[in-house]
C-alpha cells in the first residue's frame, strides 16, 4: 500500500549532477523515507565520513500545512559518532520552506572537492560555490547568505566550524539555533563539503479534503491549548522540567554523583526567565511559542532548552546561570550538539575529581567543578579540533579509550551517543528508551513522558497498564517504550514537534490518521500508520544489526548498572536494565 | 500563525507567499515583526497605471482585478513591503470584512485592527530593495527601542 510518495532531489556532490526522483513508497514522510533509503542504498560497513555515505534531508506531506507545529525536517545518515543509524530533526522554519518548494526529500551522495551550498528557489536548484563561507559560524553563514542573495526571508540550514572540522557530534542548524543536533549529522555534511542548504518556496500545501483536515487541525489546537502544561511551556519551554527532575531525585548534579544541587534556585527555569529572557520565540505555526530569546553580558541568542541549561550548569557543578546561557549560545554558533558537549565537559570534570586525569592531560585547563575556563575554552577547542579538542571531538566513547578504563567507567553513553541530563535509574521508561532505541543513548526518540506526569488513565489507554505511569515501577515499561517509539517515529514522519505530540501527548494515531486522510484525500487508518511505523522500526533494527550491533549493546552505561542513586528523594533506587530490555524484546518479538 | 490563517483563509492552502501579512524574522537580533498594510497616510501603492486600486470604507486597499495588468508597481512601491504578489496579481490585506483572522489567531495578542490611524511612513519612503528587504528594514528600525530596553537590563518579568 502506498500512502504517499513525494518528490526526492538526488544531489551527487562528486560530479554536481542533480535530478528529481521519488521518495520510497510505503512511507509516511520524514524519518520513514530516510531510514528506508539508508537500508536500501548503503553498503554495510561504509565509512560514515566517506563519500559513500548518504546524507538525507526529509520533510513530509504534513510539513508546512495548517496542522500545528509541523515545522521539522529530519536529517539521516550513518552516524560517525555511533557507527549505526544516525538521524536528528530540527524545528524552526526550514522544513516548511522546503515543502513549499515542492521537495519532500533530498539525498546527497558523494563528496565535493571544494565547499559548496545548495540553493533552491522553487523549481530552480543549483549547487553554488561556498568557499567564502568556510570557517564562518552558524550565525555568520546564515546572515551572509541572506545578505548576498538579498533575501532576508531565505531559510538556511548550515554547519558551523564543528561540522567543517568533522567533530563527531556536530550539528546542522536552521534559524541560527534550531538544530538537528544528535548523532553528528553536521560532520557527515562537512565530510561532503556541503556548507549549507538555502531554500525559498512558494507553493501552498492544500488539503484535498479540507473539512476533515481542518477538523484535525482544530482538534489539535484545542487539545494543546487546554493542556495543563500549556502555560508553563509558554513561559519556560523545556526548562520547566529542572525543578521536577530535582523533586523526582534524578538531577545529574556533578555528573550524576548527586541528585541534589544546593544552588538549584540560581539555575532553574525561574532564574533563567527572571535574569535573561527578554522575549518569547516560536517555531512555524505553533501556539505554544515555548522558545525564548536571551540576553547576557557575554552574548545573546535563542534558548537554552533544558539540556543546554542543565548540561552547562548542574551537570558541571556550576551555579553560574549567565555563563551557562552564554555557553549555550556559543555551542549553537560553533555548531556543536549541546547534549554531547555538556556531557564531554562534565565527564572530564568528574575524571579530574576522581584523580583519573589531571588538568595537564587537558592542555592545562582548570577542570575543577564549575570551572569557567573549561566551559568557555573547551567548546572552542573541540570545534576547532585544537589541542585536547581534537581527541574530545571524537566523543566520550573514543576519548575514554585514550584516558583508560577508569575514565571509561565514568562515561555516560549508549552505543557511543551521550545520554541526556537526567539519571535513568529513577525514570525507568526513559532508562529503557536510552538502552534500546535505534540511534543510541537518547531520550527524545520517543518520550515515555507518561511516567513523569504519572497519568494512570493515559497509561491504561496507551499501553493497557496503569503501573506504566509510575516512574519507579519496572512494570509495563517494554510496552510503554514500544508505544513511545511508534509515537516518536510517527512524529518524525509528520515532522511535528515532539514536545507537543509526544510530551504533551495531544497527538495519537487516530488524530494523525485524520490529518493524513484529510490532507491527501485518501482513507488512511490509524492501523495503517501504526503498521508503517512498526515496519520502519524493524528496518532501523535491521540496519543497525547489519552494522554489527548486538543485543548486548542494548544496555545502560556501567555506572548506572547495579548501583543505587546515591542521595536525594530517590536515594537507593536501582534499575534492572536486563529485565526491562527482556520485557521490551518480548513486546517486539525479538530474540535475546 | 498569522501567515498560515491568512493564506489558508483566502486560498485554502498554506504558504506565506500567498499571505497578505508577512513576518519579518531577524533571528540574529531576536526580532519578529508581522507586517500587513498599515493604511499609511502616503499610500504610494495608489500610483497605479491602470487605476485598479482604490481605498475601501475601512481604509483597506481594494483591487479591481478587471483593471489590474499585474505590472507589480504597487508591490514595489510599498515602503514596508506589505503588498504580496502571487500568480500575477498583487495581494492586499482586505481586513477579512472587518474581523481579521490574523488578529483573532495571534496567540500573543501582538496584532490589533486599528481603523483610521493613518500612520505616516514618510521616513521609510526611501527604503530600497525587494519587499522582503523593506520589511526587514522596517522591523529593524521598529525594534530599536525594544533592543535599547534589553540593553538597559529589562527582562520579561521586570
Amino acid at each position: 500500500m502506498s500512502i504517499y510518495q513525494g518528490t526526492a532531489l538526488r544531489v551527487n556532490l562528486t560530479n554536481g549532477e542533480i535530478h528529481r526522483d521519488r521518495t520510497p513508497e510505503n512511507g509516511i514522510g520524514g524519518r520513514t523515507w530516510n531510514s528506508v533509503t539508508l537500508l536500501r542504498e548503503l553498503e554495510a560497513g561504509v565509512d560514515p565520513l566517506g563519500p559513500e555515505n548518504l546524507l538525507c534531508f526529509a520533510v513530509g506531506p504534513l510539513t508546512g500545512s495548517k496542522l500545528s507545529a509541523t515545522c521539522r525536517f529530519i536529517v539521516s545518515a550513518k552516524s560517525p559518532l555511533t557507527g549505526i543509524l544516525g538521524d536528528s530533526g530540527a524545528r524552526g522554519f526550514f522544513g516548511p520552506e522546503l515543502r513549499w518548494a515542492g521537495i519532500d526529500q533530498i539525498v546527497f551522495s558523494g563528496a565535493s572537492e571544494s565547499w559548496v551550498y545548495l540553493y533552491i528557489d522553487d523549481d530552480r536548484v543549483e549547487l553554488r560555490d561556498a568557499s567564502h563561507l568556510a570557517g564562518l559560524d552558524i550565525t555568520d553563514t546564515t546572515v551572509r547568505l541572506m545578505d548576498e542573495l538579498g533575501d532576508p526571508d531565505l531559510q538556511v540550514a548550515t554547519i558551523g566550524p564543528a561540522g567543517e572540522n568533522l567533530v563527531k557530534y556536530a550539528i546542522i542548524s536552521c534559524n541560527l539555533s534550531r538544530a538537528a543536533g544528535r548523532t553528528g549529522m553536521g560532520a557527515v555534511m562537512g565530510s561532503k563539503k556541503l556548507k549549507a542548504v538555502a531554500v525559498r518556496g512558494s507553493r501552498p500545501v492544500c488539503p484535498v479534503d479540507p473539512q476533515r483536515f481542518d477538523k484535525a487541525c482544530d482538534d489539535l489546537m484545542a487539545a494543546t491549548e487546554a493542556h495543563r502544561q500549556f502555560e508553563s511551556r509558554r513561559l519556560y519551554g523545556t526548562t520547566r522540567i529542572m525543578d521536577s527532575l530535582a523533586d523526582y531525585g534524578v538531577l545529574p548534579a556533578y555528573h550524576y554523583r548527586s541528585a541534589v544541587f544546593d544552588d538549584l534556585a540560581k539555575v532553574n527555569a525561574e532564574a533563567l526567565r527572571r535574569d535573561h529572557v527578554v522575549k518569547s520565540k516560536a517555531c512555524y505555526n505553533c501556539t505554544v511559542y515555548c522558545s525564548r530569546y536571551n540576553v547576557t553580558s557575554y552574548s545573546e541568542g535563542e534558548g537554552p532548552e533544558y539540556e543546554a541549561q542543565a548540561g552547562f550548569t548542574v551537570k558541571c557543578g556550576s551555579s553560574d546561570m549567565e555563563l551557562g546561557v552564554h555557553v549555550s549560545n556559543l555551542v549553537n554558533r560553533l555548531g556543536l550538539d549541546c547534549i554531547s558537549t555538556g556531557e564531554v565537559i562534565a565527564w572530564l570534570m568528574e575524571c579530574r575529581h576522581e584523580g583519573v586525569i589531571t588538568d595537564d592531560d587537558c592542555d592545562g585547563i582548570d577542570l575543577s567543578w564549575g570551572s569557567k575556563e573549561a566551559l568557555l575554552r573547551l567548546p572552542e577547542l573541540i570545534a576547532a579540533r585544537e589541542g585536547i579538542g581534537n581527541l574530545l571531538a571524537e566523543g566520550t566513547r573514543l576519548a575514554a579509550k585514550e584516558f583508560g578504563t577508569e575514565a571509561r567507567a565514568l562515561t555516560s553513553e549508549v552505543k557511543g551517543l551521550e545520554l541526556f541530563s537526567a539519571d535513568p535509574r529513577g525514570i525507568k521508561g526513559y532508562g529503557l528508551m536510552n538502552a534500546v532505541n535505534s540511534r543510541g543513548g537518547d531520550h527524545y526518540r520517543g518520550e515515555p513522558m507518561i511516567e513523569l506526569t504519572g497519568d494512570e488513565e493515559l497509561a491504561l489507554r496507551r499501553v493497557g497498564n496503569r503501573n506504566a505511569a509510575h516512574r519507579l515501577s519496572e512494570e509495563g515499561k517494554g510496552a510503554l517504550v514500544d508505544y513511545a517509539e511508534h509515537m516518536g517515529l510517527l512524529s518524525d514522519s509528520m515532522t511535528i514537534c515532539k514536545n507537543i505530540s509526544c510530551c504533551m501527548d495531544v497527538v495519537d494515531f487516530d488524530l494523525a490518521a485524520d490529518a493524513y486522510s484529510g490532507l491527501l484525500g485518501e482513507d488512511i487508518t490509524a492501523h495503517d500508520l501504526w503498521k508503517v511505523c512498526s515496519h520502519v522500526s524493524q528496518v532501523e533494527r535491521d540496519f543497525n544489526m547489519r552494522e554489527g550491533l548486538r543485543p548486548a549493546d542494548d544496555t545502560l552505561p556501567e555506572r548506572f548498572r547495579g548501583k543505587p542513586i546515591p542521595d536525594g528523594p530517590a536515594k537507593g533506587t536501582v534499575i534492572d536494565i536486563d529485565r526491562l530490555v527482556k520485557d521490551y524484546y518480548a513486546v517486539k518479538g525479538w530474540e535475546e | 500563525m498569522c501567515e498560515v490563517v491568512c493564506s489558508a483563509g483566502h486560498f485554502g492552502g498554506v504558504s506565506p507567499a500567498l499571505a497578505r501579512i508577512r513576518v519579518a524574522k531577524l533571528d540574529e537580533i531576536g526580532i519578529d515583526l508581522a507586517i500587513a498594510c498599515l493604511g499609511c497616510a502616503e499610500k504610494p501603492c495608489l500610483e497605479c497605471p491602470t487605476e485598479a486600486l482604490s481605498v475601501g470604507p475601512t481604509g483597506e486597499i481594494v483591487l479591481d482585478g478587471d483593471y489590474c495588468d499585474g505590472c507589480g508597481l504597487c508591490f514595489e512601491a510599498c515602503p514596508v513591503g506589505a503588498v504580496g504578489f502571487y500568480d500575477g496579481q498583487p495581494l492586499f490585506c482586505d481586513l477579512c470584512d472587518g474581523a481579521p483572522s490574523c488578529v483573532e489567531i495571534c496567540p500573543t495578542g501582538a496584532l490589533s485592527n486599528v481603523v483610521g490611524a493613518e500612520t505616516s511612513l514618510a521616513s521609510f519612503l526611501d527604503s530600497q530593495g525587494t519587499p522582503a528587504q523593506k520589511r526587514a528594514r522596517f522591523a529593524k528600525v521598529k525594534a530599536e527601542p525594544l533592543r535599547e530596553e534589553w540593553a538597559a537590563g529589562r527582562r520579561v518579568d521586570a
